[in-house]
C-alpha cells in the first residue's frame, strides 16, 4: 500500500514576544499553511503563545549521532564557560533572586 | 443611542428580543459543538482529530457563556437551559441539527456556520447592550482561527481531484439551503435593529454571502442557484435529527440532573 502519510513539519513555539522560538514537536500536513493551522491546536491550546513557526522536517540537516564525539572536549576548555569569568556582584545577586522566584 | 449596561436597563420588548437572539446563538453553538464532537476519535488524521475536537469545545464554550448571559436576564441556569428543555423550546437552525455525515459535509457546514458567526459577532461587538458587546468582542478571536481552519480545508478539498471536488460540491448543495436558514427572519428583527443591538437577519445574510462566496469560488465550488432557505428552527420546528441528537445530549441529565462530570 502506498504511504498516504503527509509530510512532517517541525513546530517551534514562542511564548511571548522577544522569547526564542522553542522546538515543541511535529505535525503531519499537506503543506506549510495547513501545518500552521494544525500546529496551533496541537501545541498552543494549553500554553500561552504569540507566534508559531513550522519547518519541513526534510529541510533540516542534522549531524549523525555516530559523530557525537565531535562535541567532546579533548582538552580543558573551561575558559569558554561563562562561570570562568568574574561576574559583577549585582548581576549575580539578581540572577540568584530570579532563580529563587522560579523555585517559588 | 446610549449604551445599555445592565439587564434591568433593557426595555421589555428589547429584553425579549435579546433573550430570543441569545437562545438562537446559544442553541446553534451547543448543537454544532455536539455534532462536531462526534468526530472525536474518528477525524481523518490525528492532528485534525485534536484540532476539530478543540473547536467543538470552543463552540460548546460559547454556548455556555451565552446561557450565562441568558441566566443574568432571568432565564434558568446554564445546565437547565442546555439539557433540561423540551425539543420545541430550542431555537437552533436546522443546519446544526443535521448529522455529521462525511468529512466534506462537516467541513462545508462548519465553514458556512463559522462565517455566519463571524459576521454576527462583528456586528454584536459594536451593539448597544454592553454585556453582549463585550462577550462578542472576546469570542471573535476564536472565530478568527475557526475561519482560518475552515478556509484552509475548503480550498484544499475543493480543487485537487475530481472525486474530492464532487464530494465537496455535493456537500455544498446539501448544506447551503440550511445555511441560509441560519438567517431566518423573526418578529424580533425590527426591535433588535431599533435598539441598536443587531442588524436584521437579511443584512447579516448579505454580509455572510460576501464572506463565503470568494472562498467557495477559489475552491472551484458553485453556490447552488435559487435555493430555498430551510426555516423553522428559530420557532422550534426542527428536523427529526434533532430528537436523536437530544437523546444523547440529555441522557445523563435525565437520569440525574445533579450529576457532575
Amino acid at each position: 500500500m502506498a504511504d498516504t502519510q503527509w509530510e512532517v513539519y517541525e513546530v517551534f513555539h514562542q511564548q511571548s514576544r522577544g522569547d526564542p522560538h522553542i522546538y515543541v514537536g511535529s505535525v503531519h500536513a499537506p503543506d506549510a499553511e495547513m501545518a500552521l493551522v494544525l500546529a496551533k491546536e496541537q501545541y498552543a491550546r494549553r500554553q500561552a503563545c504569540v507566534n508559531l513557526w513550522v519547518v519541513p522536517a526534510s529541510a533540516i540537516l542534522a549531524t549523525e549521532y555516530a559523530d557525537e564525539d565531535i562535541f567532546d572536549r579533548a582538552t580543558d576548555k573551561s575558559y569558554r564557560e561563562s562561570w570562568g569569568y568574574k561576574t559583577p556582584k549585582t548581576i549575580r545577586a539578581s540572577q540568584d533572586e530570579g532563580a529563587k522566584r522560579d523555585d517559588d | 443611542m446610549t449604551t445599555i449596561e445592565t439587564p434591568e436597563a433593557l426595555s421589555v420588548i428589547t429584553k425579549e428580543a435579546v433573550v430570543d437572539l441569545l437562545y438562537r446563538m446559544a442553541d446553534d453553538e451547543l448543537m454544532i459543538g455536539h455534532r462536531n464532537s462526534e468526530w472525536t476519535g474518528h477525524a481523518p488524521i490525528l492532528e485534525e482529530d485534536i484540532a476539530f475536537s478543540s473547536m467543538a469545545q470552543d463552540e460548546i464554550g460559547h454556548a455556555h457563556v451565552y446561557y450565562q448571559l441568558l441566566h443574568e436576564l432571568g432565564e434558568a441556569d446554564p445546565d437547565t437551559l442546555a439539557f433540561g428543555r423540551k425539543q420545541r423550546a430550542y431555537r437552533c437552525a436546522a443546519l446544526v441539527s443535521l448529522p455529521k455525515n462525511d468529512w466534506a459535509f462537516t467541513i462545508v457546514r462548519q465553514f458556512l456556520y463559522d462565517a455566519s458567526e463571524q459576521v454576527r459577532l462583528a456586528a454584536l461587538s459594536a451593539c448597544n447592550y454592553s454585556p453582549l458587546a463585550n462577550l462578542a468582542t472576546k469570542l471573535r478571536s476564536e472565530e478568527k482561527y475557526h475561519m482560518m481552519h475552515g478556509r484552509s480545508w475548503i480550498l484544499r478539498l475543493g480543487n485537487p481531484t475530481e472525486k474530492s471536488h464532487e464530494k465537496m460540491q455535493a456537500a455544498l448543495d446539501k448544506a447551503y439551503p440550511y445555511a441560509t436558514g441560519l438567517f431566518e427572519p423573526s418578529e424580533y428583527c425590527q426591535p433588535l435593529l431599533q435598539a441598536g443591538i443587531c442588524p436584521t437577519e437579511n443584512e447579516l445574510k448579505s454580509q455572510w454571502e460576501s464572506a463565503v462566496a470568494p472562498v467557495l469560488a477559489d475552491a472551484g465550488l458553485t453556490i447552488p442557484a435559487s435555493c430555498k432557505p430551510v426555516y423553522g428552527g428559530r420557532v422550534g420546528k426542527h428536523p427529526a435529527e434533532l430528537a436523536q441528537l437530544l437523546e444523547g445530549l440529555q441522557l445523563v441529565y435525565k437520569i440525574d440532573p445533579s450529576a457532575k462530570w
